[in-house]
């Protein structure tokens, strides 16, 4: 345990500048696009006519349905801040997922590490925790930015616990891609490999999720898109069960990148374990 | 047994292989306790394969190793603990101090006090600064943090993939130095390197590692001593019936002649009095007699890679 606790302080030491990298313009995000709300609300009369002419394949992309929800401070949160925020922490996820070990792998870094009395099990959970933590500080300023918004807007009144009942799910859904891309990254040949399926899981995920919402025939499909599990509307209440699902398949993945990462060779570039079996000329 | 009684490492028909490549083939090894053993071998021979093994880097094929008795594949944090490791190319993440780094180890060691002044004291007799950031190292400090984090807890057993190398000659003493402290305070030490002179210096013991195969393995001064003598004479004037009374010699052979019928090698067993009682009749300009030294024995393993 204290070894795990002293892989994941330095871990953490290591993530300062990532997290003030993604923290900060999340939180600037949240002080900008909150106040637009006064506009939106004084032009109601004129935009309600603008919105309920659009196609709906165009309108399935401002929330579909539900697209008319903007003209409230709940619906305006959703559909103009927390709809793009997964696919852009889903990307931070997938990057940051990958790199936890297969990173410092590829670096060379982990071989010098893992030569100390450390077991792969201490390394695996001290990076995890170091993520979690990273990632709690990274929303925590997301959230705070957010409530700095909704003071500067004067028609907006929300208390702080009620702001943060979406980043629990945008926190939900950016671990479920970095579980899904560590894992990746235990079976694949490289760290960007695995960033990169990871990453084509959000794009695809998220396009999939939002024109299910016009084309019948892809709601099926959406089932297996995490973004269908994120709640962008949670102030109006969040739901545990699809919160769940999300944790669950994340347990899952990390169940299968601790069981790769265990039995697995540590590999150095030059190695020569970087090969996918099947493509390998030699 | 007790741990004395143990050997250091204990390799039998160790097997690993990186795809189809197989790395190593059926390695059979043993390193008594308290012994400096080097390790030779060109890139790619297996020497770091064989050590990642040893710590359970990576996962052996088949075959057994053991580190003091211990499985590398089952008790790895207990073989980490014995352990201080110098890998061949040495990372280290980039943006950290020195001073940083080394903490992070020794805490990962659980080192204390001692931990804290064995790495002061290495610090100054290799002549590092712990303030510097890595990433403004030269690759002979990077080298020196290395030797550092290999040597701070005073392990029981040395893994030192080049140690020497990217050092300046002082630090390639120094360095050489703290071996040979480490096996008076009673440590054992495995290390590979391709500067033969210096493994010939202080390896108590060597092995050669071609392809993934040992191909010698002995007590080095033995090793230099089983090889025969090699001589190289100049003589005076062109004689062609001295070949035939030197071929003529027991244990003696004409490696190479000159063009001229003036140079000759000369390849001799055994006894070299009655080759120099036959060389006496004759009129001599140069004359050197040497044994070959571990590099030459190296070569001698390796012509066709070096061809």
């Amino acid at each position: 345990m204290n070894n795990v606790l002293t892989i994941a302080f330095y871990s953490l030491r290591r993530s300062f500048w990532i997290i003030l990298g993604w923290g900060i313009p999340l939180m600037l995000l949240g002080i900008i696009t909150i106040p637009f709300y006064d506009l939106v609300a004084e032009n109601e009369k004129q935009l309600r006519p603008v919105l309920n002419t659009l196609k709906p394949l165009l309108k399935s992309f401002i929330g579909g349905d539900e697209a008319e929800q903007v003209f409230t401070p709940e619906g305006f949160i959703a559909l103009r801040y927390f709809a793009f925020l997964p696919v852009v922490m889903g990307i931070f996820g997938s990057v940051y997922g990958s790199g936890l070990l297969a990173g410092d792998e590829e670096k060379g870094i982990l071989d010098f590490l893992m030569a100390h009395p450390i077991s792969r099990a201490q390394m695996f959970w001290g990076r995890l925790v170091a993520f979690f933590i990273s990632l709690t500080f990274i929303i925590g300023l997301g959230w705070l930015g957010l409530w700095l918004g909704v003071l500067k807007a004067e028609s907006m009144i929300f208390s702080p616990l009620k702001l943060i009942l979406p980043y629990i799910s945008v926190f939900a859904v950016t671990w479920l891609f970095a579980c899904l891309s560590l894992a990746f990254s235990m079976v694949m040949p490289s760290r960007s490999a695995a960033a990169m399926f990871s990453g084509i899981i959000v794009l695809a995920g998220y396009i999939i999720t939002t024109l299910s919402k016009a084309i019948k025939g892809l709601e099926a499909w959406a089932l297996f898109s995490p973004i269908t599990y994120f709640q962008g509307n949670a102030m109006v209440g969040l739901e545990l069960d699809l919160l769940m699902k999300l944790l669950i398949a994340s347990s899952l993945f990390i169940f299968f990148a601790r069981r790769g990462f265990g039995s697995r060779d540590i590999r150095v570039a030059g190695d020569g374990g970087w090969k996918i079996p099947l493509l390998d000329p030699r | 047994m007790s741990d004395q009684n143990l050997p250091a490492i204990y390799a039998k028909d160790l097997i690993k292989s990186y795809g189809s490549f197989r790395a190593l083939k059926g390695i059979d090894l043993q390193v008594h306790s308290g012994e400096i053993f080097g390790f030779l071998g060109p890139n790619g021979a297996g020497k770091t394969t064989a050590i990642r093994c040893m710590l359970d880097m990576i996962r052996r094929d088949s075959g057994a190793i053991e580190i003091f008795g211990k499985d590398p594949q089952i008790d790895s944090v207990a073989v980490r603990d014995l352990c201080g490791y110098l890998p061949g190319e040495l990372r280290l993440d980039e943006n950290a101090s020195v001073k940083s780094i080394l903490n992070y180890l020794r805490r990962l060691r659980q080192g204390g006090n001692d931990c804290s002044e064995n790495i002061l004291q290495l610090a100054s007799r290799l002549d590092l600064s712990l303030e510097s950031k890595i990433k403004n190292l030269s690759k002979g400090n990077k080298q020196k943090l290395g030797i550092i984090a290999a040597f701070m807890h005073n392990p029981k057993l040395l893994l030192l993939d080049e140690p020497t190398s990217g050092l300046d000659p002082l630090v390639q003493q120094t360095v050489l130095e703290l071996v040979k402290e480490a096996k008076q305070s009673g440590a054992t030490i495995f290390f590979s390197s391709h500067v033969l002179a210096e493994v010939q210096s202080v390896a108590d013991r060597v092995a050669i590692i071609k392809n993934g195969e040992i191909v010698e393995v002995g007590v080095t001064s033995s090793l230099l001593s089983k090889r025969s003598w090699r001589a190289k004479i100049k003589f005076g004037s062109d004689d062609s019936g001295r070949k035939a009374m030197i071929e003529a010699l027991k244990d003696t052979k004409v490696l190479k002649v000159s063009d001229d019928g003036r140079i000759y090698d000369i390849g001799i067993e055994g006894d070299v009095d009655s080759f120099i009682k036959c060389i006496a009749a004759f009129e001599v300009d140069y004359l050197e007699i040497n044994k070959p030294n571990l590099e030459e024995i190296f070569l001698s393993y390796y012509g066709d890679y070096n061809s």
